[in-house]
């Protein structure tokens, strides 16, 4: 491909390969079923890298339309992520009725505020508004998987090892994707081939994660969980609470000696 | 480095971390008690180790000992008095950690979740984390004031009548844990618990 180095031809045609390998393994393994979402995004995304090699040959590397082409592409593949990690939080949580209930609406409102909050904390440039978007969704999707994760633990889910490993790929993907994103907001062109290489092998290394997860043939269950009887937690929830809240006092007299004893 | 790029690689290298939290095993604690048990426990094991720990932390006894004792003696005292303030605060930990474990499994299998109740018991264990740690830490190192461990037996003592009566009244919703456990299968609670 003009204007594109001979490593990063290599690193390019690699991804391509190992992104066939892993749609193969979804749709041989009948996974593709539980992860129609996660499909959808590994399809885009290839035909993403196919479109790439095209439009180079077209408009040639460094050209305005191709730049147009790589970022609004982005954009389109970076929302079909966002899907896919909506379909992980939904295949870990739904079971548990009253956890996803919480679950989504924390998940989406800390999502809307990673991203307002990065759209602000970043610099006004046009030329960088693209880049400055992509970290936004970057960031928000790292941050819904940490705290979908912090949620498995908090609530002691039993999460499926495959759930699992995809959430850590895509959230390393989007950690080095904005952490990738603010150094190109800094040194702009000199840094654009070095960031281009970096986010090729961070994808090469979800990539890998997922493949090794989806390697088994074991299918995925998603088993329905027995819930109690509507009543049993609004009655039990307040005296655990109650009680915490007793323990905490016993060690808030160990803290402060000269708070009055009750 | 700006103010904006130290700003987006702190936010990523803070969820990192977080995601290493997530990811880490379970802490292994002492085997968990079944169920009702458990309710009716939770929160009140150590009341039974009263008796010893208030007479181990008699201000009269140390005091005496001081005045009549040799200063090795003396110093061999406050450091048991040192173990047995740390085993009391690892009890409190287990019964802390007991009871958020139960209420995390009867949060996983209710069908809604009220965030009030879920807000205030993520708040209630990062404040006796952060505090369980710090105080740990302060009586590991022999900071912890003397006055605060001669403090302690009052303070056990009038706890000690608190904790009885609460768990009288958690006694009253041992009904509903009952049908709690029937509302389960056996396997559901091997698996929570």
């Amino acid at each position: 491909m003009q204007g594109m180095g001979q490593f990063q031809q290599i690193l390019w045609a690699v991804n391509v390969a190992v992104g066939v390998v892993l749609l193969a393994l979804l749709i041989a393994r009948k996974k593709f079923r539980a992860f129609p979402a996660f499909t959808g995004y590994l399809l885009l995304n290839l035909s993403q890298a196919v479109a790439f090699y095209f439009a180079t040959r077209r408009w040639g590397y460094a050209s305005r339309n191709m730049w147009l082409f790589g970022w609004s592409s982005q954009a389109v593949v970076t929302l079909a992520r966002a899907l896919a990690v909506a379909e992980l939080c939904r295949n870990m949580l739904a079971r548990y009725h009253g956890v996803w209930g919480l679950a989504w609406r924390v998940l989406c409102g800390s999502a809307m505020l990673v991203i307002l909050y990065s759209g602000f904390a970043g610099r006004r440039r046009w030329e960088l508004a693209f880049p400055a978007l992509d970290r936004s969704l970057e960031l928000s999707i790292a941050a819904v998987i940490v705290i979908l994760l912090l949620f498995v633990r908090y609530y002691e889910v039993v999460a499926d090892p495959v759930d699992r490993s995809l959430a850590v790929g895509l959230c390393l993907y989007s950690c080095f994707g904005a952490v990738n994103n603010t150094i190109l907001d800094r040194y702009l062109y000199s840094y654009q081939e070095l960031w281009i290489i970096l986010g090729m092998l961070s994808f090469l290394a979800s990539l890998m994660v997922w493949t090794w997860a989806l390697r088994s043939p074991q299918s995925v269950s998603r088993r329905e969980e027995a819930l109690l009887a509507p009543g049993i937690y609004e009655s039990l929830a307040p005296q655990i609470n109650l009680r915490l809240r007793t323990l905490n006092d016993r060690l808030s007299q160990f803290w402060n000696s000269e708070s009055p004893r009750r | 480095m700006n103010l904006s790029m130290f700003f987006f690689i702190g936010v990523v290298a803070i969820l990192l971390l977080l995601l290493a939290w997530a990811l880490r095993g379970p802490e292994k604690l002492r085997e968990p008690q079944p169920i009702l048990n458990g309710l009716q426990e939770a929160g009140r094991r150590h009341v039974n180790f009263l008796p010893p720990i208030q007479q181990a932390l008699g201000k009269t006894d140390y005091e005496y000992l001081s005045r009549r004792a040799p200063k090795a003696l003396v110093r061999r005292v406050q450091r048991e008095r040192q173990g047995i303030a740390l085993n009391y605060l690892s009890a409190l930990r287990v019964d802390f950690k007991d009871l958020l474990r139960m209420a995390s499994m009867i949060a996983r299998l209710s069908p809604q979740l009220a965030a009030m109740q879920e807000f205030e018991r993520l708040r209630l264990s990062i404040k006796f984390a952060w505090r369980y740690e710090t105080i740990r830490m302060m009586l590991w190192a022999g900071l912890a004031p003397l006055p605060q461990l001669n403090g302690l037996s009052e303070l056990l003592s009038a706890l000690s009548v608190r904790m009885e009566t609460a768990v009288k009244e958690m006694g009253e919703h041992a009904a509903l844990a009952a049908k709690l456990a029937s509302s389960l299968d056996g396997h559901d609670i091997d698996a929570a618990l």
